[in-house]
């Protein structure tokens, strides 16, 4: 029960409460001495009682006007869900259509797909807490992991504007598991990868991510847009001299995921349809139990103390006209 | 009854309750307040890594003191305004996020300002100009604000010959220029790859002029003019642009060309005022409570009917 007011100063009108203690509110009559009247226990209690009632009210209307309310609460829930970072390409090649055009009014753009679909998996997983990071030439951190559904779709719409450099994901992903530091170990951990393309990661960051990788425990997806005619992850070399990373950075980078150690999926998309199943794959297996905290907005209580008041009013006012008459 | 109807207090309670009456009729009522919707474009170049701000005592450098000062500017601002975030660098700028409402989102903006880093630009010029007019036609259909904070430091220096030409934009975009550093040239920090500072840039770590296309010299003038081979001169350009203090004069130039407004940052209080310029409000209609009016003329009624009366028969003694 964490109470608040808006305005603190005006508690002080609290004082006024104690005013019923001096004066009953009732019509005096006179009588001739006061000692001869009957010492009578119910009329002290009718009285008192009356007191406590304008008193009350007295104390309903200051508190009203204090704006007196329950802060946001917290509760710890236990669900299912998941802690997901969206890691999303930004490369100019995301800007094309999946035929690897610049798009027309029939076809979609890789990123406009991505930025749809996205769209609607981030309306379906209320309890998660997702991030979002997007990365280039350089990665960049654009909203931490929240709850705020809105926050993670702005997010996401403002992939709208135009695409940026290269692609270099082992920045991307070291970024992307650098949202888990600090965060409790609930559910499950996934980065989601959604990129176009793929770049050689160097032997340093190799040793580094598949440490952060262990120890985070993330688990990795990669959805992989891929363009028509263009190499894919499962796409064995045809010549043995193309067998290296420089020359099919695809089917390395996904034999280095292969070899982290921590889970790991990936999903080959060519058009809009496949990238919608391997969404809902994720929205179906992702659904570990964990805890996660449920948000109870502020709560408004001057209504309570105006109707209170109110009501207490009406009973002054009632028992006015009991008053004896003489 | 009728000593009941005579009686003031009857009618106090009687005023007190037809007050609540009124009071949970007439909750609120529609007002209009000034709402804002700013976008931030951060200027995230080398030169802003440039310390030429103080704060406790400690010189920070131009991105950390406009990080800061956006950070505190955030918890002032008005429940309902919104404010988006984005990054410049190279010729273009680009959003990290639509603008959000500053209540419901604090957390979120604010670490998202807080991590912005000059490591996250995705290339190394910084052609101001340019960035501006992409950012302008980028965000011309978001009905939000452009913020655009740079130290006006532009690296390679722009060629007169090829200005940027406003003319799509202005008069259609609103916002403003907000110009960041001291007007004393000071050295910009140089890191390695791992982060750490190792020095700074000198003399000859930058172009000190364009190269691109032609000079605006009149060839006779250039020493060792040559059209094709050396269309700037053989001479090696100097200058001073390793150093980089704010560019105010130019920043102005190009909020007028650009139709955006221009004010310096010096603090929170100057950026507050400058954001309030009553241009880059919106009004909207806000619900607003009005419950507090009847409720107060209902206790100053309900404190008169229990209000202490001098004794009107004295004791006596």
């Amino acid at each position: 029960m964490n109470w608040a007011v808006n305005t603190p100063w005006a508690l002080t009108g609290l004082l006024l409460a104690l005013l019923p203690l001096l004066n009953s509110g009732m019509r005096t009559s006179p009588a001739p001495w006061t000692a001869l009247i009957p010492a009578d226990t119910l009329s002290a209690f009718v009285v008192c009682c009356l007191r406590l009632c304008a008193m009350a009210a007295i104390a309903g209307l200051v508190l009203g006007i204090a704006g007196l309310h329950r802060t946001e609460q917290s509760r710890e829930r236990i669900g299912h869900g998941a802690h997901i970072v969206l890691l999303l390409d930004r490369s100019s090649s995301m800007d094309n259509t999946f035929a690897g055009r610049a798009p027309n009014g029939s076809d979609e753009s890789k990123a406009t797909a991505a930025r749809r679909l996205l769209t609607e998996f981030v309306n379906q997983r209320q309890t998660d807490l997702i991030g979002v990071a997007e990365y280039s030439t350089s990665p960049l951190f654009v909203m931490p992991l929240t709850e705020n559904k809105n926050a993670v779709q702005a997010a996401i719409a403002a992939t709208a504007t135009p695409a940026l450099g290269f692609t270099h994901v082992s920045k991307g992903l070291g970024m992307a598991i650098s949202f888990f530091e600090q965060q409790p170990v609930t559910g499950s951990r996934i980065v989601l990868l959604v990129s176009d393309g793929a770049a050689a990661i160097d032997h340093d960051s190799e040793l580094k991510l598949r440490e952060w990788f262990r120890k985070q425990q993330v688990r990795l997806y990669w959805i992989f847009l891929r363009t028509a005619g263009s190499p894919g992850i499962f796409d064995q070399p045809e010549d043995s001299r193309d067998d290296n990373a420089g020359a099919m950075p695809e089917l390395y980078l996904h034999k280095f995921f292969q070899g982290l150690g921590s889970p790991y999926q990936a999903y080959e998309a060519e058009s809009p349809d496949a990238l919608k199943q391997a969404i809902a794959d994720i929205n179906r297996l992702e659904n570990l139990p964990m805890h996660y905290v449920e948000r109870i907005p502020r709560q408004d209580l001057s209504t309570t103390c105006y109707s209170v008041a109110a009501l207490l009013l009406l009973v002054l006012l009632g028992v006015k006209f009991f008053e004896v008459k003489r | 009854m009728n000593k009941t109807l005579k009686d003031y207090r009857t009618w106090c309670l009687l005023l007190a309750l037809i007050a609540m009456l009124v009071l949970f009729l007439y909750p609120s009522k529609q007002q209009k307040t000034p709402t804002y919707n700013y976008t931030f474009i951060i200027d995230i170049t080398r030169s802003m890594n440039a310390t030429d701000y103080q704060q406790d005592n400690e010189a920070v450098s131009r991105l950390h003191f406009v990080k800061q000062t956006l950070r505190e500017l955030l918890r002032a601002l008005p429940c309902e305004s919104k404010v988006g975030l984005g990054l410049f660098t190279e010729r273009r700028s680009t959003l990290l996020f639509e603008p959000l409402e500053v209540c419901s989102a604090y957390t979120e903006i604010d670490t998202a300002i807080g991590k912005v880093d000059w490591r996250m630009a995705w290339a190394a010029d910084s052609n101001i100009a340019k960035g501006l007019l992409s950012t302008l036609d980028m965000l011309q259909k978001s009905d939000s604000s452009v913020i655009f904070i740079t130290d006006g430091q532009e690296a390679p220096p722009v060629n007169p010959n090829y200005q940027t030409d406003f003319s799509s934009v202005k008069g259609q975009a609103k916002g403003m220029i907000i110009g960041v550093g001291g007007l004393q040239a000071v050295p910009i920090p140089k890191f390695d790859s791992l982060g750490k500072q190792t020095g700074f840039y000198s003399h000859d770590d930058v172009p000190h002029r364009s190269s691109f296309g032609q000079s605006n010299l009149d060839p006779s003038q250039i020493k060792g003019y040559n059209a094709r081979n050396a269309p700037f001169g053989s001479e090696a350009a100097t200058g001073n642009e390793h150093l980089s203090a704010l560019q105010e004069t130019y920043l102005e130039k190009l909020a007028a060309e650009s139709g955006l407004a221009y004010t310096r940052l010096t603090g929170l209080q100057n950026l507050n005022q400058a954001l309030q310029n009553p241009k880059l409000a919106t009004e909207k209609l806000v619900q607003t409570d009005i419950r507090r009016q009847p409720a107060l003329f209902a206790l100053l009624l309900l404190c008169l009917v229990y209000l202490p009366k001098p004794p009107k028969y004295r004791l006596l003694s």
